[in-house]
């Protein structure tokens, strides 16, 4: 018989170790669309799994079983989630002991990381690791594997969920999580997910909580040194303008900052469409029409133009501001129970 | 010193207008001549702006758009290529998938959705496929309630909400046309089958204490789950009390916090997130707008639960020029599949947009687009069409299912006008419904301008196909079906939960 954690393939209809499974088939109803064309293994492997389904059978077998079946197909949930049941179902029974299993988290862990560099847009892969390191309640490690999947792509959306989960589960909201999100923005000042990642950890996981003081300025001063080293990259922009929210502080404290990249009487001067907008909305917020229209025009007609109609109706809103409500002022839908 | 135009309402008409190609070009040589419209010039520049520090996001952003700016330069557009287009979506429900597609052997339903409504907008009666819909989803129902991925899988929200949209639109073409005792037994068919109470049963269990939902029992939480929960209870025929629960029995009201936590994945950006704290991103953008849009009229649903001037802020700055496409996130790349997740979100922020302005000048305004359909619609139709038909992410990537149906949803996003009706009358059945503002959805081919600042003004935007063949079916902006499909449906469940007697009716016929 093979071990649990080999490459070896395993005949599960002649196996004699499978003999106790009935094979279940699969009903794909008659004449169905779009039916696949499995290969012979896929379709021997997954009527086995709904054989050892059928009976809540979990063991070391079934490691082999559903590692064979994401092999073949990572997003296959239901094998995700059967894996996982029986990995609780082995540890509880001391099954990983066992000197044929021999199989332990931490080398489920390491197979699930090298199925995540082959497939790197899965939802399962992480949610499966997830499980594994909440119910280990041991984060070990785990930063570091997530920052080898950034090596290869630094705005993996489910990484980054994963990254966040394992953040706010351990209370990892330290200098080192600080300093990582310092060296992506360092290798790529453009990377809105480590922009976004750097905002949960100062601030956004705060709620509705003040921020300790000195982290409103340190991060404003972060951003702007950002912005200098390349005007023209939404994120940082973005960034400022939501710490200063968070801060409770005025928008037009930026004013100076904004006109030394969008000078707008100095059309050749202007480094910087996002400066122009929160020019714009500066101008407005101070009753300076006529040059938040400036600011918009000149959006329009050259630096954003294909917003042309969003900064028409951004026009249309000057003088306005005042009457517009905001989300926190406003009541909420409630559905109520009776 | 650039020309600046006047910022005023519309549009120069900016479409090239296509000859009826190169014979009718030789007998019809004015007709060639009318053609004279240039490609817009923010598609054959580079932004204005590009900063010196180069990094891997600016390095890939402009090597994008110097090919794309290569595809969109082109003076006559090229038609929608729909024969070649409706053969590539036909091949999977005619013949089946090879070997190769078994990485989507748990997202059985989302084949069918995508390849039939996809040729549902390219004009393809797909009622045919009606009967075999049927019999293929019926096997992924679970025997503890709802569906999955395929025969014998765990039930997964996404693979009930792909189920039911299929069906809903393989229903509704097989019964166009027929009399009510017909149409009522063809949708017997398709939906009696459905064990409303267990999916129901199985949808509190994936519901959570903080208002959302998971995608299935031990799966991930996000806001497409809550997405497609909704969606799902929108079109099964549910009322109040069955969405309530019992309470004596510890059941979960399926709608209690849902609003707000929704509002919680608003983030910082203004744009939305997967879950709260997550980056936004414009696929959970759509499922969240489209999910509160089904619980109340726009304004309401969007302006106060929602940071709306963000939000539209985030979303504009998803279009890219030169490309005229949407990206997803902020420093990331043009994707056709944006068409509809960025794309769609637009008719329900400017009805929202419209119902604040009119509301305050006591007058019905239109504040007209807050993005460009014709970039897009240039995107689309010069990058997204694969040679060999199908629609794809951009040139150079090989199109699949998936990118065919939310381009075209896009498109049609692109070409049609659709608003929310705040007048006409409802079913009595349907005004007692918490999903009731979903059913208010009307669309129109003339697109208006904006209103001035007294009401009136406007007219309608031109050139936005240059000819009827490249049109594309109307949707529902919020469910993502053919428009009217989802009221033939509901009026089947107010039918049936009147009635029930589906027997009399297969035998009467």
């Amino acid at each position: 018989m093979a071990s649990y954690d080999s490459d070896e393939e395993v005949d599960y209809a002649t196996d004699p170790a499978w003999a106790h499974i009935t094979p279940l088939p699969q009903d794909d109803g008659e004449n169905p669309l779009a039916q696949i064309a499995y290969h012979p293994d896929y379709v021997l492997a997954m009527s086995y799994l709904r054989g050892v389904m059928a009976i809540n059978y979990h063991s070391a077998q079934v490691l082999k079983l559903t590692a064979d079946i994401i092999g073949m197909n990572a997003a296959h949930y239901t094998v995700w989630g059967y894996r996982f049941k029986t990995l609780v179902a082995l540890e509880a029974s001391n099954g990983f002991e066992d000197e044929k299993t021999n199989w332990s988290w931490r080398k489920e862990l390491d197979w699930v990381q090298s199925i995540a560099k082959q497939y790197e847009k899965n939802y399962q892969i992480w949610h499966h690791r997830q499980l594994i390191i909440d119910h280990l309640n041991d984060p070990t490690g785990e930063r570091e594997r997530t920052n080898e999947m950034f090596a290869s792509d630094s705005k993996n959306y489910h990484v980054w969920t994963y990254r966040q989960w394992l953040v706010k589960r351990f209370n990892l909201f330290d200098k080192e999580e600080l300093d990582t999100m310092e060296l992506l923005l360092k290798e790529d000042v453009r990377n809105n997910s480590a922009w976004n990642h750097r905002y949960f950890i100062t601030l956004g996981r705060l709620g509705t909580d003040s921020p300790a003081d000195g982290v409103i300025d340190r991060e404003i001063k972060f951003a702007k040194v950002a912005i200098s080293s390349a005007p023209q990259n939404p994120s940082p922009w973005n960034y400022l303008k939501a710490v200063l929210r968070k801060g409770n502080i005025d928008l037009a404290s930026l004013k100076a900052f904004c006109e030394q990249f969008a000078p707008i009487d100095s059309e050749d001067e202007i480094k910087s469409s996002h400066a122009l907008d929160i020019l714009s909305e500066i101008y407005d917020e101070t009753g300076d029409f006529s040059k938040a229209e400036q600011a918009l025009v000149l959006l329009a007609a050259k630096y954003d133009p294909v917003r042309k109609n969003y900064w028409r109706y951004r026009k249309r809103l000057l003088g306005s501001s005042e009457n517009v409500p905001t989300a926190s002022e406003k009541t909420p839908i409630v559905h109520a129970t009776v | 010193m650039v020309q600046v135009e006047p910022l005023e309402e519309g549009e120069q008409p900016q479409l090239a207008t296509r000859t009826e190609g190169n014979t009718n070009e030789a007998f019809h040589p004015n007709l060639y001549q009318m053609a004279p419209e240039r490609v817009p010039a923010l598609h054959l520049n580079l932004p204005f702006i590009l900063d010196d520090l180069k990094t891997e996001t600016s390095q890939k952003q402009l090597s994008t758009a110097r090919s794309i700016m290569k595809s969109v330069d082109q003076p006559f557009l090229p038609p929608l290529d729909k024969a070649t287009h409706v053969e590539f979506l036909l091949s999977p429900l005619d013949e089946g998938l090879s070997g190769g597609f078994v990485g989507l052997d748990a997202s059985r339903p989302w084949l069918l959705y995508w390849c039939i409504n996809a040729l549902s907008l390219l004009g393809k009666d797909v009622g045919i496929y009606n009967d075999r819909a049927v019999s293929s989803l019926k096997p992924l129902q679970h025997p503890s309630g709802g569906f999955g991925g395929g025969n014998g899988q765990a039930p997964h929200v996404a693979a009930a909400y792909a189920s039911i949209l299929t069906l809903a639109i393989t229903s509704y073409y097989a019964s166009i046309g027929l009399p009510e005792d017909e149409r009522l037994a063809v949708y017997a068919d398709s939906f009696a089958w459905i064990d409303r109470g267990k999916l129901l049963q199985w949808l509190r269990k994936i519901k959570l204490p903080n208002g959302g939902f998971k995608v299935n029992e031990g799966g991930e939480e996000d806001v497409r789950a809550g997405y497609c929960a909704l969606v799902v209870l929108a079109l099964l025929g549910y009322d109040d009390e069955d969405l309530r629960g019992d309470l004596s029995r510890g059941e979960l009201p399926l709608l209690d916090g849902v609003a707000e936590y929704f509002k919680s994945c608003q983030t910082w950006e203004g744009g939305i997130g997967a879950k709260p704290n997550a980056e936004a991103h414009g696929g959970y953008a759509f499922c969240v707008l489209a999910a509160l849009c089904l619980l109340g009229d726009p304004e309401e649903a969007l302006s106060k639960t929602l940071d709306l001037n963000r939000l539209i802020s985030w979303l504009s700055a998803r279009q890219y020029a030169p490309e005229g496409g949407f990206s997803g996130r902020t420093n990331k790349l043009v994707d056709g599949c944006y068409s509809t997740w960025v794309g769609g979100c637009w008719s329900l922020v400017e009805a929202a947009a419209n119902a604040i302005e009119s509301g305050k000048k006591s007058t019905k305004m239109n504040v007209g687009d807050l993005w460009s359909r014709k970039a897009l619609i240039r995107y689309i139709l010069t990058c997204c069409q694969g040679p060999r038909g199908g629609l794809r992410d951009k040139p150079g990537i090989r199109p699949d299912y998936y990118h065919s149906n939310y381009v075209l949803l896009g498109l049609s996003a692109a070409q049609h006008y659709y608003y929310y009706d705040d007048v006409s009358v409802q079913s009595p059945v349907l005004t007692k419904s918490p999903f009731r503002h979903g059913y208010r959805w009307k669309s129109s081919k003339n697109v208006p301008k904006p209103t001035g600042h007294d009401g009136t003004g406007g007219g309608w935007l031109e050139g936005l196909v240059s000819e009827e063949s490249d049109r594309v079916g109307v949707q529902h902006p919020l469910f993502n079906i053919p428009l009217g499909a989802e009221g033939q449906l509901q009026s089947w469940w107010e039918w049936f939960n009147d009635v029930g007697d589906v027997d009399a009716l297969s035998s009467e016929n």
